[in-house]
């Protein structure tokens, strides 16, 4: 009998898909802390309650901004890639919990950031 | 191999007890804003592509006190969570000019100053300043 039992042939090991996911989880944390203040506050809450006025901001005027070619990158930074910062926190947050872990709730998770992110795009580009 | 490995028990309400997980776990919590500030630009989107009478539809939704409550508390979210990211940038990545490290206050300083350059410029793309003039 061999002392030093030799380990079996070691198969190709398994890559993780982390690197994908945390890539994206951290390009969206910096355009969430660099960008979403200002289209919070001038947005969503600076239209209804007038911080922006009316006139400038006609139905036309944000048409064209947001519908320009470079409004492309618009939509990643502040839907695409904040869906993927937001699903991954997520997705560590059930974990956390203890409410769910595993593959269904990774799959759902970045799924529905897919889709959603998806919808944003085909939105932009039917839109245009 | 061990027989019997132990297993300390970790119940699900592990992060009430300690102020620093207490701390996570309200700086992960803001993740829930974050999602309704999401979902409020796609419907933006949606209502904007779809033609002017649907826009005015989605400016009397944001007008909505529940609307802007939340969208109000994904603003603070946004602010409180940038402050935990900008804090931690200069010990993740600390930077060095010559032989000396630029000061964390500088760094953490220089980022909302960004912050606040992002505002100003989206500001003055949105027409703000014309409105006074």
């Amino acid at each position: 009998m061999r002392i030093n039992k030799q380990p079996p042939p070691q198969t190709t090991p398994r890559r993780s898909d982390e690197p994908i996911w945390w890539s994206l989880f951290s390009a969206g944390g910096v355009c969430v802390a660099m960008l979403v203040p200002a289209i919070a506050l001038l947005v969503l809450l600076g239209i209804p309650l007038g911080l922006v006025s009316a006139e400038q901001l006609s139905y036309q005027r944000l048409h064209a901004l947001v519908f320009h070619p470079l409004g492309l990158g618009v939509v990643l930074a502040v839907i695409v890639l904040p869906l993927f910062h937001a699903m991954h926190r997520i997705h560590h947050g059930l974990h956390d919990l203890q409410l769910a872990h595993g593959r269904l709730a990774k799959w759902l998770c970045y799924g529905s950031a897919v889709l959603l992110s998806s919808l944003a795009l085909s939105l932009w580009l039917t839109s245009g | 191999m061990s027989r019997k490995p132990y297993q300390p028990p970790m119940p699900a309400s592990w992060w009430l007890k300690h102020p620093a997980y207490r701390f996570y776990m309200l700086r992960e919590a803001t993740v829930l804003p974050l999602l309704f500030f999401i979902g409020s630009l796609l419907y933006g989107l949606y209502a904007l592509g779809q033609g002017e009478a649907s826009w005015l539809q989605y400016q009397a939704w944001l007008q909505q006190p529940w609307v802007l409550a939340l969208n109000g508390l994904a603003l603070l979210a946004s602010l409180f969570h940038a402050w935990t990211f900008f804090v931690l940038f200069p010990q993740v990545m600390p930077l060095r000019l010559g032989s000396r490290t630029l000061p964390a206050w500088l760094m953490v300083s220089a980022q909302w100053a960004g912050v606040l350059l992002v505002i100003l410029a989206l500001w003055w793309l949105l027409g703000g300043l014309d409105a006074h003039q």
